[in-house]
C-alpha cells in the first residue's frame, strides 16, 4: 500500500532548518555592522543613537538587572495573557454555539475592543495603585477580543454534520466538546495566541512605565532619566527577545498538541 | 434475518438489521411566509436486513429523508417507526456515512473509527478487534496511523464506512457516500460494500443519484420526484449477488436503468430530443 506523505523527510529538513536559522542571523549581523560603520563615519553622539557595540556591551554589563526585570515583565505577560485568553475562548465558544449569546455578548465585546485601552491605565492606577493588577487587567483586556474572534471563527468552522454524528452516537455535551469541538477549533485558537502574545509585551511595558517600580518599563524610565540611550536599546533587545520567545513557545506547544497539522 | 446467532468473526453481527416504516412523512423548512416545502408526504418500508436506495434529482429531499429517519431533524408531519417503535429522539443504533467522509482531521484513521467507542463508552478491546477486522475487510491495513490528509479519497470513505459499522449498529444510513469519488474507485468500493453487507445484513438506506449504484447495490430502488420529493416508483432489483463490476452483463440491468430514465423523463428531469 502506497500512502502519500508516508516517507520520512528527516535528513533534508534538518539541514534546511539550520539554513532557516542561519540566514536571518547572518542578515542581522550584516545590518548591525552597517549600522556600526555608518555611525562611526557620521560621528553621531552616543545619546542620540548608540552603535551596536555600545548597547550590546551595555546588555552584557547590565545582564543581571535586565534578566530580573525581563523575567518580571514576562511573568506579567503570562498572567495577563492567560486572564484574557481563557474568557476569550470561553465566550468565543458561547457566541459560536448560541444565537442568544451572540446577540447579548458580541456587541459588548466589540465595545471592549473599541476602547482605547491605554487610557484606562491611569484609572486602573487610581483603583489598584502600585500593584500588579493594572498590568494584568490591561493585558487581559487587550488579549481578550482577538482571542474571542479567532476562537469563535474556529468553533464556527465545524461542519454541522459532525453534530449529527455526535447526536447519533448519543454524545454528551462534554464528549462533543472534548472530542470534536475543541480539537477542531484548536488551530484557530493557536493562531490567535501567536499574534496576541507579542502585542501583550508592549502593553505590559507601557503600564510598567506608568506605575511600577519593576519590569522592563520601569527600567526604560530609569534609562531615560540617566540619558542612557545604550541601555534603552539593550532593553529593546530584551523586550523583542521575550516577544519572539513567547511566539516560539506558542508554536512549539501547537506542534506538540496538534501533531496532525501539515507543515 | 433477525437474531441470527453471532458468529466467531468480529464482523458477524450480534443482531440482524432493524426494520423501517415511514408513513406520511413530510418536511417544511422555515415559517409560513417563507416556508419551503422540501419533502413528502412519503410512505415506504424497509424490511430488516434489506438494502434500499432512494434515487432522485438534487434537492428532491433524499438527504432530508435520511436525516428524518435518523431522528436528527424534526419532521413536520408523519411518523417513522424503527422495529415497530415510533421514533421520538435521535436514533443511536445506527451508522451514518456522508458524502465527503467527514473524518476528523486531527485523528488518525483508527482514531476516527475509535471515536465511536470513546463517545459511546463501549468496551475498548472488543471495539479495537472489530475495527481491525473492518480495516482488513475494507483494504485499510497499513493506514491505521495515517491522518485523513494522508489518505486518498476512496480510502477516506472506507474509513468513514468502518466508523459507521464499528459499533455494530442494526442500520446503515448512507448519503451519497461515493458521490465525490472517481468512477473507477466508485465501482470497487461499491463491490466491497456489497460483500460487507452480504456478510452483515444490516438494513441499509442508501441515498444516491447514480443509477448504476442504485441498481448495483439494492434490493429495491425508490425513485423520487423533484422537490417537494415524493416516491413515484418502486423497482425491485432481481439480480444475483454479488453483482459484477460491469452491470451491463445482465439484460435486466438495461431494463431497470431504462425504467428509471423513463421516469426521470416523464418528470421533466431529462429533456432529450
Amino acid at each position: 500500500m502506497n500512502i502519500p506523505g508516508a516517507q520520512s523527510a528527516e535528513c533534508p529538513s534538518r539541514s534546511r532548518n539550520l539554513q532557516r536559522i542561519a540566514e536571518p542571523l547572518l542578515w542581522f549581523a550584516a545590518l548591525l555592522l552597517l549600522w556600526e560603520v555608518l555611525l562611526w563615519l557620521l560621528d553621531v553622539p552616543l545619546f542620540v543613537l548608540p552603535p551596536p557595540s555600545a548597547f550590546l556591551w551595555r546588555l552584557v554589563e547590565e545582564q543581571e538587572r535586565l534578566l530580573l526585570h525581563g523575567l518580571l515583565t514576562t511573568k506579567m505577560v503570562l498572567y495577563g495573557f492567560t486572564a484574557g485568553a481563557l474568557p476569550g475562548v470561553a465566550l468565543g465558544y458561547l457566541i459560536a454555539r448560541s444565537r442568544l449569546a451572540e446577540r447579548l455578548l458580541y456587541p459588548l465585546a466589540v465595545f471592549v475592543q473599541g476602547l482605547p485601552k491605554i487610557t484606562l491605565a491611569p484609572l486602573l492606577l487610581v483603583w489598584f495603585g502600585f500593584t500588579d493588577l493594572p498590568k494584568v487587567i490591561l493585558t487581559a483586556l487587550v488579549t481578550f477580543f482577538p482571542m474571542l474572534v479567532d476562537s469563535a471563527a474556529g468553533f464556527r468552522s465545524i461542519d454541522p454534520r459532525l453534530y449529527y454524528l455526535a447526536r447519533s452516537a448519543d454524545a454528551s455535551r462534554w464528549h462533543t466538546f472534548r472530542h470534536i469541538e475543541l480539537p477542531s477549533a484548536a488551530p484557530s485558537i493557536f493562531s490567535g495566541c501567536r499574534i496576541t502574545v507579542v502585542v501583550t509585551v508592549t502593553v505590559v511595558i507601557v503600564v510598567e512605565w506608568l506605575n511600577s517600580n519593576n519590569g522592563l518599563g520601569y527600567l526604560v524610565l530609569r534609562a531615560m532619566d540617566a540619558a542612557d540611550t545604550p541601555l534603552l536599546f539593550a532593553i529593546l533587545v530584551v523586550g523583542s527577545t521575550i516577544g519572539v520567545a513567547l511566539a516560539y513557545a506558542v508554536d512549539l506547544t501547537e506542534r506538540l498538541l496538534l501533531p496532525w497539522r501539515r507543515r | 434475518m433477525r437474531d441470527t446467532a453471532a458468529g466467531d468473526g468480529a464482523i458477524s453481527p450480534a443482531r440482524g438489521g432493524a426494520s423501517i416504516r415511514v408513513r406520511g412523512l413530510s418536511k417544511t423548512y422555515g415559517r409560513p411566509p417563507r416556508a419551503v416545502h422540501a419533502l413528502g408526504p412519503i410512505d415506504f418500508d424497509v424490511a430488516a436486513g434489506e438494502f434500499v436506495s432512494l434515487i432522485g434529482p438534487s434537492g428532491c429531499g433524499k438527504s432530508t429523508t435520511m436525516l428524518l429517519v435518523a431522528g436528527l431533524e424534526p419532521m413536520t408531519a408523519g411518523r417513522v417507526e424503527i422495529d415497530g417503535r415510533p421514533l421520538t429522539r435521535p436514533l443511536s443504533d445506527v451508522g451514518i456515512v456522508f458524502q465527503d467522509h467527514l473524518l476528523l482531521e486531527f485523528r488518525t484513521a483508527l482514531g476516527n473509527v475509535m471515536l465511536q467507542q470513546q463517545i459511546r463508552g463501549l468496551d475498548r478491546d472488543r471495539q479495537r478487534a472489530r475495527a481491525a477486522e473492518l480495516f482488513a475487510r475494507l483494504g485499510l491495513v497499513g493506514a491505521e496511523d495515517r491522518y485523513p490528509w494522508q489518505l486518498s479519497g476512496g480510502m477516506r470513505q472506507r474509513v468513514s464506512i468502518a466508523r459507521a459499522l464499528v459499533h455494530d449498529p442494526s442500520m446503515l444510513l448512507m448519503d451519497e457516500p461515493f458521490g465525490a469519488l472517481d468512477a473507477i474507485t466508485r465501482t470497487q468500493i461499491r463491490h466491497d460494500l456489497e460483500l460487507l453487507w452480504l456478510d452483515t445484513r444490516k438494513t441499509v438506506l442508501f441515498i444516491t443519484h447514480s443509477i448504476d449504484e442504485a441498481i448495483g447495490l439494492s434490493d429495491r430502488v425508490l425513485v423520487m420526484s423533484p422537490a417537494p420529493g415524493r416516491i413515484v416508483e418502486e423497482i425491485r432489483i432481481d439480480l444475483p449477488r454479488p453483482r459484477p463490476a460491469h452491470l451491463g452483463d445482465y439484460p435486466e440491468f438495461a431494463r431497470y436503468a431504462r425504467r428509471i430514465y423513463e421516469i426521470f423523463e416523464s418528470l421533466g428531469i431529462y429533456r432529450f430530443r
